[in-house]
């Protein structure tokens, strides 16, 4: 039998004062935004593009080889031809320039004010002044770094300031395009080797089951919104995220004990066995070869260049 | 005389924190047969699912597979090991744990590639049951794309891929839509045809009553209650409902007021 009360209307809660607290609701839209962007991720993998059609054995050979190439560049054009030809190979592929640079760039004002700008001081880099911001009767010296008594900005700091950003923007630029195109089992069969065997076997579940996980996150997020009236204080909200912090732990060790059991079930004995990746067709042949092209006119226009410099 | 698929001789089992898994059971399994296992939640039937697959072993009792004795030793000797995983597959109810590859095609690849078939062998099946049971489409998406449903079929077809001649299968029916259930009942019948021996667990009489050749009823105290064959299990509702499997449901007719163990199966005549 019912208690009578369950009969009756629930009464209204009272508004709440103050200004509510949105620390888990925006932890949680991170953690889905994290999803999409890989879901993203995998659409745009799928596109009938020039680069998704490729092997990706290829392709993260030319990475490899692109990446080491923009390590040894030491001027800015060799750098934008790099980059300029990514580029292109991204829009013939169905990628577009906006998803691309979206992607790839966001982060680029960050690293220049961390690693970069400070470089253009002539505490880091001295060289010819080009601008004065500060200048004082003597210099002074802290811990090991001695400050001039003129803090400027110089040529030569600019110059490798903008090197160092150049490099890293055509660097992330290229693995943003290779990774945006392929998929990320055929990136990990790429790398698949016996003795890389265990840990590719790892990475493709750990991908596997941050979706299960994230979906468990979720699912105990809606349920508790469904059952909260009144928004909860800061604090009661860090107690909740910590005790479900827990319950995700027990969850996940109670899941790999499972997932080991169904391995075994089906054969596993300790050493993996995967299917062999693709081909090397006429399309890899011309990628390798256009690749291999590039990086050698870029890396000898680099060298022209070195010959003609004024410091 | 013929060696059963598998034995049980008074098997208990508990879990490292104290619970009872299964209590003195005791059964056997024929080759070719169709064997249900009913028990309402929490009643041993995934113990049980995992005990017969050599994946937990007893704290006491046997367990014995095609005459030989499954214990932690023999299944970890390679030879033994790869003739049981190739002869025995289960199905495991949370597909979550079941389905750990990348793609819905790796997935179906994985167990015959253990076996040390070759690709191309191993590339056909995978082809013919993508075929089989309508799984093309989804073939290179990863598994958290899938509906519960699809993800029970890529289950059920990474299962066959290795060709076992007897599936362990754990709440097979659960996540799945009447259609879908209807062709379980008729891809099991046809399994049966073909000689393999299925082991089934359920809560369900329906399955139970379409696929079964015996019954074993597990009680909520994990202990064989009954063993019989499907008439004679699924009419007798006193069993039933002492094992949780059905339960009492009053109803109004003509304005009397009418109580009966409910079930979806024909159990009562109304007068």
């Amino acid at each position: 039998m019912l208690p009578s009360w369950v009969a009756e209307p629930a009464p209204l809660a009272r508004a709440p004062k103050g200004r509510r607290s949105l620390f888990l609701e925006r932890a949680l839209r991170r953690l889905a935004d994290f999803a999409a962007n890989v879901v993203f991720a995998e659409c745009v993998a799928r596109r009938p593009g020039y680069l998704q059609t490729l092997d990706a054995r290829v392709k993260l050979i030319s990475l490899v080889g692109l990446l080491a190439a923009a390590a040894f560049l030491r001027h800015i054009p060799p750098l934008w031809l790099l980059g300029g030809f990514v580029v292109a190979a991204a829009l013939c592929s169905q990628v577009g320039a906006a998803e691309l640079f979206n992607r790839a760039w966001w982060f680029l004002p960050g690293i220049f004010v961390l690693v970069a700008m400070p470089a253009v001081f002539n505490i880091i880099t001295p060289g010819e002044p080009i601008v004065v911001l500060l200048r004082r009767e003597a210099s002074a010296s802290l811990g090991p770094l001695v400050i001039p008594n003129e803090i400027t900005v110089t040529r030569q700091g600019v110059a490798s300031a903008t090197l160092v950003v150049t490099r890293m923007a055509v660097g992330v630029l290229v693995a943003v395009t290779l990774t945006l195109t392929t998929r990320w089992q055929d990136l990990l069969r790429a790398v698949y080797t016996d003795l890389s065997a265990p840990f590719v076997l790892i990475l493709a579940m750990t991908y596997r089951y941050i979706f299960v996980m994230l979906r468990f996150v979720e699912d105990m997020y809606v349920a508790k919104r469904a059952r909260t009236v009144l928004p909860t204080s800061a604090s009661a909200q860090r107690r909740w995220v910590g005790s479900r912090i827990a319950a995700l732990f027990l969850r996940s060790r109670h899941l790999s004990e499972q997932v080991y059991l169904a391995m075994l079930a089906r054969g596993y004995r300790g050493s993996p066995r995967t299917l062999t990746a693709g081909k090397f067709g006429r399309g890899e042949a011309a990628w390798a070869f256009i690749c291999c092209a590039l990086i050698v006119s870029a890396l000898v226009a680099d060298r022209l260049l070195v010959a003609n410099l004024p410091w | 005389m013929v060696t059963p698929t598998f034995k049980l001789e008074g098997v208990d089992y508990r879990y490292p924190d104290g619970r009872v898994g299964l209590s003195r059971t005791s059964a056997e399994v024929a080759e070719g047969e169709s064997l249900v296992i009913l028990g309402a939640n929490a009643s041993g039937k995934t113990t049980l699912v995992r005990l017969l697959g050599g994946l937990i072993h007893p704290t006491s009792g046997s367990v014995e597979a095609f005459g030989t004795r499954l214990t932690e030793e023999a299944l970890q000797h390679g030879e033994l090991s790869q003739i049981f995983r190739q002869r025995v597959g289960v199905l495991f109810q949370d597909t979550d744990a079941m389905l750990f590859n990348p793609t819905v095609y790796d997935e179906i690849a994985f167990g015959p590639l253990q076996l040390d078939l070759s690709e191309e062998e191993v590339r056909g099946r995978v082809a013919e049951l993508l075929t089989l049971f309508d799984l093309r489409s989804v073939s290179d998406k990863p598994p958290h794309q899938l509906s519960g449903g699809e993800r029970r079929k890529v289950a059920l077809a990474a299962l066959l891929a290795v060709s076992p001649e007897v599936l362990l299968l754990d709440e097979p029916t659960s996540d799945l839509d009447p259609r879908s259930q209807r062709w379980f009942v008729e891809l099991a019948r046809d399994l049966r045809q073909m000689g393999k021996t299925l082991v089934t667990m359920t809560h369900d009489l329906h399955i139970a009553d379409e696929i079964a050749d015996r019954i074993l009823v597990l009680d909520e105290q994990h202990r064989l209650a009954a063993e019989g064959a499907p008439q004679q299990i699924l009419t007798d509702l006193e069993l039933l409902l002492s094992v949780n499997l059905v339960h009492e449901h009053s109803h109004v007719h003509d304005g009397i007021v009418h109580v009966h163990p409910h079930s979806h199966l024909h159990l009562h005549d109304h007068d």
